[in-house]
């Protein structure tokens, strides 16, 4: 190991060991780190969005010799509306640019999230309830078909609660918990193995150097 | 004050010391409990086992440093069954901060171990903003998108680019994604263009995928590093996320017994006020 990984190494364990020890106490060191990951990230992006979108989309095919694309100057002049906000007085101009995303983001958004998410899924949320693949599957169908309409009832705001429709909405809390219980579950699991995974460095990359 | 008062009042630091505890011993004394493998994680490996040899697979690294816990392993074991497979993988990540490394860093590691050629077996497009532009324009042509790779070379200088123009020459598409991204890959990248799509997600963001594994609209889930750790089973190559699992069921019990601790706690305190009263 180079002198260079060595010190690298120990870096991170200094790292993480000081971001941990705000679980026993709050402290300088913890926040020493954390203001300078906060600036990192900082400094980072904006040396990261200045390559690749400043120079890499906007100002080279701007600029080349060969086929210039030179009407990249109107998203250029777009982006630099957005500055306006800076100054109260001029921020109006900033709402063109930002109309133009907003007009844009929409149209793409729509389409795709209906052509690609909600159609497929309501699609396949219409079963045959007689599955041809087994009685399993015809248990399975049963339970989407009943917890889809169930859920949706209790989303349905316009008739109280009570007797069929209140027995049914009751049904789909059932649904949204199991399915909230599911998420709760996976969620500890995710924390704890980003937990793991610092352990794991410290362990086996940082103290198995030793 | 009897032990279920106790609990209540009981300072958060000393579940601290309890976690810590259960997460370190496992890796001091290993237990090696075993792992199962879930169908959505068989239907991922299915489906890149059964690509025909040399096809072409886009290998994303959409996640950031702070998850490389879960997100990592699952890169490793795609390139592990990718480059075994004799499969071409281009790779993109659309996160800037630590995608564009982590990817250039795994992946040439990786490639090293299979004596694979930058250019001819792999390439590495790196990142571009603006990710629902990116995910749309690829299907067009990614040299539009991508006019370098990475490392600044022009993709008409890399062989393998010759021959990936969009995605019509993408056999499968492995997403390794710890944000919302994976809706876009399946939303615009697999709706509109039918290139299948498999992914391996955080543990926080799995089960929203079921719907889409149930639908057909993906093609195998894997989630967090349990997903991972059944992967490395898959292949024969325990790694990280296998001696990570011992640790992580040890600390699943802990919570099932502080949870359970918690409650009966509260009925116990809830009783006894209701005695006083």
């Amino acid at each position: 190991m180079s002198g260079m990984e060595i010190f690298v190494l120990w870096l991170e364990a200094f790292i993480t060991l000081a971001i941990f020890s705000f679980l026993y106490k709050d402290n300088s060191v913890y926040h020493l780190v954390e203001s300078v990951f906060a600036g990192l990230s900082a400094g980072y992006y904006v040396g990261l969005y200045w390559k690749s979108i400043i120079l890499q989309q906007l100002w080279e095919p701007m600029t080349r010799a060969d086929n210039p694309k030179w009407w990249l100057f109107i998203p250029g002049i777009f982006g630099l509306m957005m500055f306006t906000r800076l100054w109260p007085k001029y921020s109006w101009i900033s709402r063109i640019a930002l109309a133009f995303v907003m007009g844009s983001t929409a149209g793409i958004f729509l389409i795709t999230q209906l052509h690609g998410l909600v159609l497929p899924q309501m699609q396949k949320t219409m079963l045959s309830l007689i599955n041809s693949d087994g009685l399993e599957a015809s248990f399975l169908a049963v339970i989407v078909v009943i917890g889809v309409i169930s859920t949706l009832i209790y989303f349905y705001f316009s008739k109280e609660h009570k007797g069929f429709v209140g027995v049914t909405a009751k049904l789909g809390i059932w649904f949204i918990m199991i399915s909230f219980g599911a998420h709760f579950g996976y969620t500890v699991m995710g924390r704890v193995s980003l937990l793991i995974g610092r352990v794991q460095f410290l362990i086996e990359d940082w103290i198995g150097s030793f | 004050m009897n032990f279920w008062n106790k609990i209540d009042t009981l300072d958060r630091r000393w579940i601290y010391l309890l976690v810590a505890i259960s997460v370190i011993v496992p890796f001091i004394l290993p237990v090696k409990l075993p792992v199962y493998v879930t169908p959505e994680t068989q239907q991922l490996y299915d489906a890149v086992e059964n690509l025909p040899d040399s096809s072409i697979v886009m290998l994303t690294f959409d996640y950031y440093p702070s998850t490389i816990a879960e997100t990592e392993p699952m890169s490793r074991v795609a390139l592990h069954h990718l480059f075994r497979k004799n499969i071409r993988i281009v790779t993109v990540t659309t996160v800037p901060l630590g995608g564009p490394s982590m990817a250039e860093q795994v992946t040439r590691e990786m490639a090293e171990q299979y004596g694979k050629v930058y250019g001819v077996d792999f390439v590495n497009l790196g990142y571009k903003a603006n990710y629902v532009a990116v995910l749309k324009g690829m299907g067009s042509s990614i040299e539009a998108i991508y006019p370098t790779d990475n490392l600044s070379t022009p993709l008409s200088e890399l062989p393998l680019m010759n021959e990936v123009k969009n995605y019509d020459d993408i056999d499968f598409i492995f997403v390794v994604a710890d944000n919302g991204i994976v809706d876009y890959w399946i939303s615009i990248v697999n709706a509109l263009y039918g290139t299948p799509v498999g992914c391996g997600v955080t543990a926080v963001m799995a089960p929203k995928f079921y719907a889409f594994i149930s639908a057909g609209q993906m093609t195998g889930l894997l989630g967090g590093m349990k997903g991972a750790a059944e992967y490395e089973l898959l292949l024969g190559q325990p790694a990280r996320a296998t001696t990570g699992m011992d640790a992580q069921s040890l600390m699943h019990l802990l919570i099932i017994g502080l949870v359970l601790m918690g409650n009966i706690g509260y009925f116990v305190g809830r009783r006894q006020k209701g005695k006083k009263a």
